[in-house]
């Protein structure tokens, strides 16, 4: 049972920071970007490119996180355009098939032309044992990193002026414009974040696993989810939600069995939206 | 939107909803015997090539697949991101029903399409109860969707998992031809037509437009936007159900991507974007267009992906209301301008343009 606890909260980091990057483009744009999974492989492409071509390992690395903030930017200044003029659910719907659309773009494009390429990062070494429990070090350094990544996210909203300010947005639009800041600004500046965060994604994925050019759509659609659990536009509320759902991924698929557990994970998924549409720690409209 | 095709110059806006549902049935019914008159035509053109007869017979279910999704999202604004996995409860059953039970194919196909009204009916009925909004039904519903294709996948023993499975009833049927299941289709499609259209003119047609051109309103004046919402969700998904099981068997195998979230969802959504959402002939259009756009693709194996989401992007930047809806008010303004006279049918196109957009904009 512990040896799946652990297991649960390893993979419930996963899915939490797949959906941060996604949560905070919603709570802050009302933007649902359905090609935030092929912004992670489109990442982790340029990653398994940078080291085909000899760039040793961190450097390509950093180079793909680069890429994924250049990424979000490309996004904001070209299809988001037009979205920025609605309001309400008709930005979320139009973003959401626009960004369907890019996603379309880049896996047709990542299919044709690098079919077999996938990431994987072998962090050498062998298990480590905690509560008595091996764990492998891949797994271990990808959750370190998780972690971290979460806190420096909570310092960034709460003790910086600009992480404030950014959370003001997120509160209230016209308040934000109000006293000064520049929304537009402040959702530019969280796309890249988020375009960093896809890279981030599938570099922890591929410490525990290869992510192929086919991955897009399951990393999109286990960031919706989680995000949707946690509650849109909240962090705290992505990093729980990937948390329990982790657990209860794990634990089900031990007790019962692989494709039932996928399907107890959806179901979680939507009991929960019925019952707290809000999400977990959202707070109601 | 079909009486504006048919020659509908908006001469009284106001009472514009009383004229359609007064008007004699041939107007409905001419325009439906035109596109079946037309399309009957194809196998002259197809007819000897088996696989052309295949694509051709596979253009006709998604016709009918966005039939039934119009009546769901284009009438009542839910976005039921299901079409597959509705549509795939009846092509599933029904080859589970007469092949693994032993039904007879009819009765198969009856009980599928009944398993999935009944399934679209309950998930609608969740949505309006917990009145979640057009994004919350959609991931609701996208959820359904994904258990869907893990049950599929993991039932391997009833479905054939990966390679899909082979459906031995009908085997030697007029079922598996090459000429008379697209017929089949077509017929299908036909009936789908007549009952939207009629649809349209009941006092359901009424409610449906009411409550989604203003939901408040609608509730206010005493329409039960609930019940007509699950209303249009049973009628759309036992569309879906009839379409696939009906599919199922006439193609005599069917697998995952049968039914796919990419490959049914997605391509219903842009074929009736392209056609006209809330449209009456839109879905037709859209569907012959893009199994031909399709067809002219297919040597491009992936960067086929690469222009669907080309279109996509191109579609919903510019012309949100559909390509049909955008042409014919554009017809409509060119004409207002060119009359010297000018003044009052500027007047009527504008109106037009104006009904038009207020027609499509809860379905934005």
């Amino acid at each position: 049972m512990i040896a799946n606890i652990l297991d649960g909260i390893v993979l419930g980091l996963q899915f939490g920071l797949l959906a941060a990057g996604l949560t905070l483009v919603y709570g802050l744009g009302g933007v649902l970007n359905l090609a935030y999974g092929q912004m992670a492989v489109t990442s982790a492409t340029i990653m398994v490119l940078a080291m085909d071509a000899g760039i040793p390992t961190w450097p390509a690395v950093g180079l793909g996180l680069l890429a994924g903030g250049l990424l979000g930017l490309l996004l904001d200044l070209t299809i988001l355009r037009p979205v920025y003029r609605l309001r309400g659910e008709a930005r979320v719907l139009l973003s959401l098939l626009l960004t369907l659309g890019v996603s379309f773009i880049v896996d047709g494009f990542l299919n044709w032309r690098y079919p077999l390429k996938a990431l994987s990062l072998h962090i050498g070494g062998g298990a480590v044992e905690i509560l008595g429990v091996p764990m492998r070090r891949g797994s271990l350094v990808a959750s370190a990193i998780t972690l971290v990544t979460f806190v420096g996210l909570f310092v960034f909203f709460q003790r910086t002026s600009l992480g404030r300010a950014v959370r003001s947005v997120i509160e209230d639009e016209e308040g934000a414009r109000l006293v000064g800041i520049d929304p537009n600004r402040m959702l530019r500046l969280i796309l890249v974040l988020s375009g960093a965060l896809a890279a981030l994604v599938a570099v922890t994925r591929a410490m525990v696993s290869p992510v192929d050019v086919q991955s897009g759509l399951s990393i999109t659609v286990f960031a919706l989810i989680v995000t949707v659990v946690g509650g849109l536009g909240n962090v705290a509320g992505a990093l729980l939600a990937g948390i329990i759902l982790g657990i209860v991924n794990v634990v089900a698929a031990d007790l019962i069995g692989s494709y039932i557990s996928l399907i107890i994970l959806l179901g979680a998924a939507a009991v929960t939206i019925l019952i707290r549409p809000a999400g977990l720690l959202g707070v109601k409209e | 939107m079909s009486d504006r095709l048919t020659g509908g110059t908006g001469t009284s806006q106001i009472g514009g909803t009383e004229a359609r549902s007064s008007r004699s049935l041939p107007v409905l019914l001419i325009p439906i015997a035109a596109v079946g008159a037309a399309l009957a035509l194809i196998p002259l053109w197809l007819g000897d090539s088996r696989v052309l007869m295949g694509v051709a017979v596979l253009g006709l279910a998604f016709a009918c697949y966005t039939i039934g999704f119009n009546v769901i999202f284009g009438s009542t604004g839910q976005l039921f991101l299901c079409t597959g996995a509705l549509a795939g409860i009846g092509g599933y059953g029904a080859a589970i029903l007469a092949d693994t039970v032993g039904l007879p194919i009819v009765v198969s196909i009856l009980v599928a399409t009944l398993v999935a009204t009944f399934t679209g009916g309950l998930l609608s009925f969740v949505a309006v109860r917990r009145s979640l909004g057009v994004i919350f039904t959609g991931i609701v519903t996208l959820i359904f969707s994904l258990s869907f294709e893990a049950l599929v996948f993991g039932l391997s023993h009833l479905t054939g998992g990966d390679t899909g499975r082979l459906i031995d009833s009908g085997t030697d049927s007029f079922l598996r031809d090459r000429i008379p299941p697209y017929y089949l289709m077509l017929a299908l499609l036909l009936v789908f037509l007549l009952v939207h259209g009629l649809l349209r003119r009941s006092h359901m047609g009424w409610a449906f437009r009411a409550l989604r051109d203003d939901e408040l309103a609608a509730e206010l004046a005493g329409v039960d936007v609930a019940r007509y919402r699950v209303y249009a969700a049973l009628i759309g998904a036992a569309m879906l159900g009839l379409a696939g099981s009906t599919y199922a068997f006439t193609e005599g195998r069917i697998s995952p991507t049968t039914f796919g979230f990419g490959e049914v969802d997605v391509v219903v959504l842009v074929m009736l974007a392209f056609g006209g959402i809330g449209t009456l002939f839109g879905p037709i259009v859209g569907a012959v267009t893009f199994t031909i756009v399709d067809e002219i693709l297919i040597e491009f194996g992936q960067l086929r992906q690469v222009a669907y989401g080309i279109l996509i992007i191109a579609l919903f930047l510019w012309m949100p209301r559909g390509v049909i809806p955008t042409v014919v008010s554009l017809w409509h303004r060119l004409r207002g301008l060119e009359g010297s006279s000018a003044a009052k049918s500027t007047d009527s196109a504008a109106e037009n343009l104006k009904s038009v957009s207020g027609e499509s904009q809860s379905a934005e």
